[in-house]
């Protein structure tokens, strides 16, 4: 697979971009493992937005760059690459299309700018503590009272609630015989009185998740994103919309290169890792795995390829596959190393194991979020054998 | 970039595979490879007549002058009707050999192949090289202003049905250099026996023994750049087909699978109403796509003259890995019919394997995949620590 030179020209411009842009610091913690903080990706994704690349499909009048899947993917894949902070999913994968595709004039132009700079940062309230993976199963309702929605109810499994100034919500407004209707997609300001964010500390010890509760909190219907009761379509546009970034195959390429790269600096100081027959094993499956889910990523989301819709299951499978083991992968060049533990700020997170063990433990949360493993595998399934 | 297969591929594809869902279904394969000869005259004619044996030729030698994804359109559906005719050895190896070759030896044999009048082998593999492709222990001497080649060539793919081999043998320069050289040989040469065998997957094969036998050198023995040119290209080009081959192969094993849990009925229900066997399809499936993904990536390597060889090794170790998980599953989801002599699955598995040990196997190339990541590593390294230097 080749690139042709006008893409190539496009990703030399973003790399020279990132190189003249992104801070050495930022860059050396992100590729130890650390996540970047909320001013540094305020900062980044600001510094984006001034070339349109923070939302860069979408149009230029609303804050996007109108780039091409090709260039957005080749963008993606230098971010991953320097390695860069990812502008918020939240913000600009998912509620942003869904507001140019389902939203009110007025909610174009007030959301999509701030989306794009994320003066305003988004999370996501869809799972709830009895509905996982049967999203549809949500009991969170919304009241008509006058001009306002009324929520009562709880979101569970919020990343970034603590971080983020607003959050969609899926609904019940109605009470339906099919469970897909009578949902509705609500956009809530988090000072909103009646919203109280509880911390859920996760397996590597960090704080990335939430509950989120609703007690008697008053939204105005100017808020209501596409059509009471059809939150159900905008829920599925929103997880198809999901698709690009699904396999992640930068991040996977990025990490699978830095744990290559620590091999090869434990072996100047004497360990022979880079040398044992596992380690080897282990680097060229997935060097080979990534390069061609690289190509099964483009074929699906460029090419016309006419089985893409139900094959995006393929790119989520495939891509957590990738991300978790080369996030073992990196755990085991830790080795011994990484047993200590060490707090994520200040002088003892610098040590080069640090992250790696937590970035580890939290990555089996990937084959969990955005519809687990398992659901994938029925979507794909069905999809197969229907057509065999 | 292209992945999705043009009009005139396609038709290709079409055209080859209802040939061979009419004339080559597994009944008849298991007639035609339970016969003396091993292949079929006949199916090979008809198959021809497409001109996929012109596909590998160029067009001023009386080929279509057909590219890497062409071959790999074909091979994907002879894989798939698990054929075991002579196009690989012939129309792929022994051409791909030829086109690079001086145009007195080629000229007389490349518009026969094309028009799939004659068959050649491409007699490289040595029993002590197992996966080492630069591994050649028969010898090329001089002798009297005639190349007489020594040595042994097992695995020969076809070559009970060979009329020309084109063997590969090690030749020492006058400067001392070593290098190993491409030569063409009549099997009706004296020196030249064959003891005929079959492969575990019932395909044909034999093992040449050559003892001063008469050659032709397909160019300047001595010039050892031209002479790993034309290894090399056979190398990219045999292993890209192969790896297509086993794409087509992996589809037959997915096909019948997902056709036969939708019918098999046991406890009251269909094998495909069980999460359990759904959920196997789907990794089946991502593996295919996995698969679809090396076959295009090498295919297009082998197109472009100046990419290495790393994606052509990706994609084999791929094809290797997931070929078997494949196989093993579908023969799983189909219970003991899986593992009979009768039924097509098994056999799926063991054409798989004989394409996985040809031109190195999914360990011997991930090997060499490593080998070379390791060392750009350490390369980029110390020149990261001398622009520190600096």
């Amino acid at each position: 697979m080749k690139y042709t030179p006008e893409l190539e020209g496009f990703r030399a411009q973003v790399r020279a971009f990132i190189d003249e842009r992104l801070g050495p610091d930022l860059r050396n913690r992100l590729r130890q493992g650390f996540p970047a903080s909320k001013a540094e990706l305020q900062q980044w994704q600001r510094t984006l937005h001034e070339r349109g690349w923070a939302a860069p499909h979408w149009p230029k009048a609303y804050g996007g760059a109108d780039l091409s899947t090709e260039q957005r993917l080749i963008l993606l894949d230098e971010l991953f690459r320097a390695p860069a902070p990812i502008p918020l999913g939240f913000n600009v994968t998912m509620l942003g299309p869904l507001i140019l595709a389902y939203g009110t004039e007025q909610q174009k132009r007030f959301f999509l700018p701030k989306l794009a700079s994320l003066e305003l940062w988004f999370c996501q309230g869809f799972s709830e503590p009895g509905s996982g993976s049967d999203l549809a199963s949500l009991r969170t309702s919304a009241r008509r009272e006058g001009d306002d929605f009324v929520i009562n109810g709880q979101k569970i499994w919020t990343t970034g609630a603590h971080l983020a100034d607003w959050i969609f919500c899926l609904v019940r407004t109605q009470k339906t015989e099919r469970k897909q209707e009578g949902i509705s997609f609500l956009l809530v300001d988090m000072r909103t009185p009646g919203i109280t964010v509880r911390p859920i500390v996760s397996i590597d010890g960090e704080h990335h998740l939430n509950e989120v509760f609703f007690d008697d909190v008053r939204v105005p219907m100017t808020n209501l994103l596409g059509e009471e009761g059809r939150g159900w379509d905008c829920a599925k546009f929103l997880l198809a919309n999901e698709r690009t970034g699904i396999a992640n195959v930068g991040l996977s390429r990025e990490r699978l290169g830095h744990a290559i790269s620590l091999a090869a600096m434990l072996g100047e100081s004497g360990n022979d890792v880079a040398l044992q027959p596992w380690f080897l094993q282990e680097i060229a499956i997935l060097d080979a795995e990534i390069r061609a889910l690289e190509v099964t990523n483009w074929r699906l989301l460029v090419g016309d390829d006419e089985r893409s819709a139900a094959f995006a299951s393929v790119l989520k499978l495939k891509g957590c596959e990738m991300q978790q083991r080369v996030m073992v992968l990196l755990s085991k060049v830790a080795g011994p190393e990484g047993l200590e533990k060490r707090p994520s700020r200040g002088e003892e997170s610098k040590h080069w194991a640090a992250a790696l063990d937590p970035r580890y433990f939290y990555s089996r949360a990937a084959s969990i979020y955005g519809g687990a493993t398992e659901i994938q595998k029925d979507i794909l399934a069905k999809a197969v054998l229907e057509r065999a | 970039m292209n992945f999705t297969l043009n009009s005139e591929q396609r038709q290709l594809q079409d055209t080859l595979r209802r040939l061979l869902s009419d004339h080559y279904s597994f009944e008849k394969r298991r007639v035609i490879s339970a016969s003396a000869e091993g292949w079929s005259a006949a199916a090979w004619r008809k198959m021809c007549e497409l001109g996929i044996s012109a596909l590998s030729i160029d067009e001023g030698r009386g080929g279509l002058g057909g590219n890497a994804e062409d071959i790999a359109v074909v091979m994907a559906e002879l894989g798939r009707a698990l054929v075991v005719e002579p196009f690989l050895p012939t129309a792929v190896l022994a051409a791909c050999a030829l086109g690079g070759a001086d145009p007195d030896v080629a000229a007389g044999l490349l518009p026969r192949i094309a028009a799939g009048e004659v068959l050649l082998a491409w007699a490289h593999d040595e029993r002590t090289a197992r996966h080492r492709f630069d591994c050649v222990g028969a010898a090329a001497e001089l002798r009297d202003g005639r190349w007489l080649l020594t040595g042994v060539k097992s695995n020969v793919l076809h070559a009970p049905a060979a009329e020309f081999f084109v063997v590969s043998a090690r030749v020492r320069a006058p400067s001392n250099t070593e290098g190993v050289a491409l030569f063409l040989v009549d099997a009706r040469c004296p020196d030249l026996s064959c003891r005929p065998y079959r492969l575990v997957d019932e395909s044909l094969a034999g093992e040449i023994t050559l003892t001063s036998a008469l050659a032709v050198p397909l160019a300047d023995p001595l010039d050892h750049q031209r002479q790993e040119a034309m290894l090399g290209a056979v190398r990219r080009a045999g292993t890209a087909a192969l790896c297509a081959e086993a794409f087509g192969v992996m589809q037959a094993a997915f096909e019948l699978t997902a056709g036969y849990v939708n019918t098999r009925v046991q406890f009251g229900r269909p094998l495909a109403a069980n999460q359990a066997v759904r959920h196997q399809i789907a990794e089946m499936a991502v593996a295919l796509e996995t698969c679809r993904s090396a076959v295009g990536m090498a295919a297009a390597a082998v197109d472009d003259p100046i990419s290495g060889f790393q994606d052509i090794s990706r994609a084999k170790l791929l094809i290797g890995l997931h070929g078997r998980t494949v196989c093993h599953q579908a023969i799983q989801l189909h219970g003991g019919i899986g593992v009979t002599e009768e039924y097509k699955v098994g056999h799926c598995l063991r054409r798989l394997v004989v394409l996985d040990q040809l031109f190195g196997d999914a360990d011997a190339h991930a090997q060499e995949l490593a080998t070379q990541l390791v060392q750009a590593t350490e390369v980029m390294r110390s020149q990261q620590r001398s622009n520190c230097d600096d």
